[in-house]
């Protein structure tokens, strides 16, 4: 299991000059910013990875990645495929739109050049990181959600990834649960994305020989832990706070596009994401079996106000019968 | 006549818990909510013992337990809460209804197994 709860964010490095590469690590490394690289291949080969399951925060841009401004138009279809993923345009000469046409400047959260990365620095913060999820928290959720997948696979290993922020919506694999979460200081969903085949074959192997599973089972399981993960969290978070909050009638609309495999909760701020990795005790070689798991706090979000239960040790002493 | 009625929406909590307790030589049978458990505990008054969730569709736990005092005058069923939620308010109208005890899942049958076997007794 990981030990760390820092958050990172991940994002997409169109970038191919090495000099200014350099200069973009150390900015990422100072900025908790995981770069992602493509493979050569073009624009074709970005947009496919874009297409892809890879949670990102953002994109920097070089302008002219692919040719002489040839990051022009890949924008255009970055911002067309992914229009939630912010982009930072770096330049040769100037910072700031000049040059640019007034419709594609919009596209660009900032335009900076690597002489003076303070613009990039702000525009990074304001767009991907202003959104702080307390530690406590993060670990809170880290230790419930694996104390839960745990006892329903119990015999599978399991690992946490480092937590990170996204701003995309793309949900990964065919199934997902969603639950609300409500206390009198946050107010939004939790998600858990899994697929489908991957994790049918990853649950079989706690199953006597012969024994099927199908998708309902997976769907039974996936349920039972999106409701002991809730659990948890209402009583770690919620239980021993006040009132419920004055806005708690509000409500958005949740916007589901099944064939681009999308999922808006009409908030741009970025979302909390843990993927947790499993792999079968007994088959150890097999490729290891993925869980996200995202919170969207759109409702409501006052972290100031965060409370956690004082009794939260004897919470983990679960399974025990309480006698009244 | 079954000795332990298991209420919970989770098939895999109903599958597991079933199993567990047949293995352990208890006569088992389940429902999928609380109006489910209120007809099966309704059609075989003679259980002993009630295990279930609270958050379910339909009913939630905590009102089943309170109708099956109110509604079908039965004093005498243990009911024994198996839950994700641990709050003292829920745990307070637990009380309030009757019920024995309280277990926040996930289920630890071992730990366990003693003091159901005495409530299904």
């Amino acid at each position: 299991m990981s030990s760390t709860s820092t958050v990172f964010s991940k994002i997409l490095v169109l970038d191919s000059l090495a000099k200014d590469s350099e200069t973009i690590k150390a900015l990422c490394e100072d900025s908790a910013l995981i770069a992602i690289r493509p493979q050569e291949g073009g624009a074709a080969n970005v947009l496919s990875i874009l297409g892809s399951n890879i949670d990102l925060g953002g994109i920097m841009l070089y302008e002219n990645y692919g040719g002489p401004m040839a990051g022009l138009a890949l924008a255009r279809s970055i911002n067309d495929l992914r229009p939630e993923l912010p982009i930072f345009l770096r330049r040769d000469r100037q910072s700031g739109n000049a040059g640019i046409p007034e419709k594609d400047a919009a596209m660009f959260r900032c335009a900076y050049t690597a002489a003076d990365l303070s613009t990039l620095r702000a525009s990074l913060d304001s767009s991907i990181f202003n959104r702080v999820y307390p530690t406590a928290l993060v670990r809170g959720i880290a230790e419930i959600t694996q104390a839960s997948l745990g006892a329903l696979l119990p015999h599978c290993d399991l690992v946490m990834e480092t937590p990170y922020l996204v701003k995309d919506r793309i949900i990964f694999g065919e199934v997902f649960t969603l639950i609300g979460i409500e206390t009198n200081w946050c107010r939004g969903y939790m998600m858990l994305q899994t697929g489908e085949s991957d994790f049918l074959g990853l649950a079989m192997g706690d199953r006597a020989p012969g024994e099927a599973l199908t998708f309902r089972d997976l769907n039974s399981i996936l349920g039972e832990a999106t409701n002991m993960i809730w659990g948890g969290f209402k009583s770690r978070y919620a239980n021993h706070t006040g009132g419920t909050n004055v806005a708690s009638s509000v409500q958005v609309p949740i916007i589901i596009n099944h064939q681009r495999r999308f999922i808006s909760f009409g908030s741009e701020d970025p979302q909390l994401c843990l993927k947790y990795q499993f792999r079968d005790r007994k088959n150890p070689d097999a490729e290891p079996v993925y869980v996200y798991q995202r919170f969207v706090f759109n409702l409501n979000w006052s972290p100031e106000d965060m409370v956690e239960s004082p009794a939260v040790e004897s919470m983990f002493e679960s399974g025990e019968l309480e006698l009244f | 006549m079954a000795q332990i009625l298991v209420v919970d929406d989770s098939g895999t909590v109903r599958n597991e818990l079933c199993d567990f307790l047949t293995a352990n030589g208890l006569t088992v049978s389940s429902a999928v909510d609380g109006k489910d458990g209120l007809e099966k505990l309704k059609a075989d008054p003679g259980i002993k013992l009630v295990v279930s969730d609270v958050n379910m569709p339909n009913m939630d736990g905590l009102t089943m337990a309170e109708k099956i005092r109110s509604e079908l005058k039965n004093t005498t069923t243990n009911i024994v809460m198996l839950t994700t939620e641990n709050s003292p308010a829920m745990k307070e109208r637990g009380k309030a209804a009757g019920i024995k005890g309280w277990i926040v899942k996930p289920f630890n049958g071992p730990a366990v197994l003693a003091s159901l076997k005495k409530l299904a007794a």
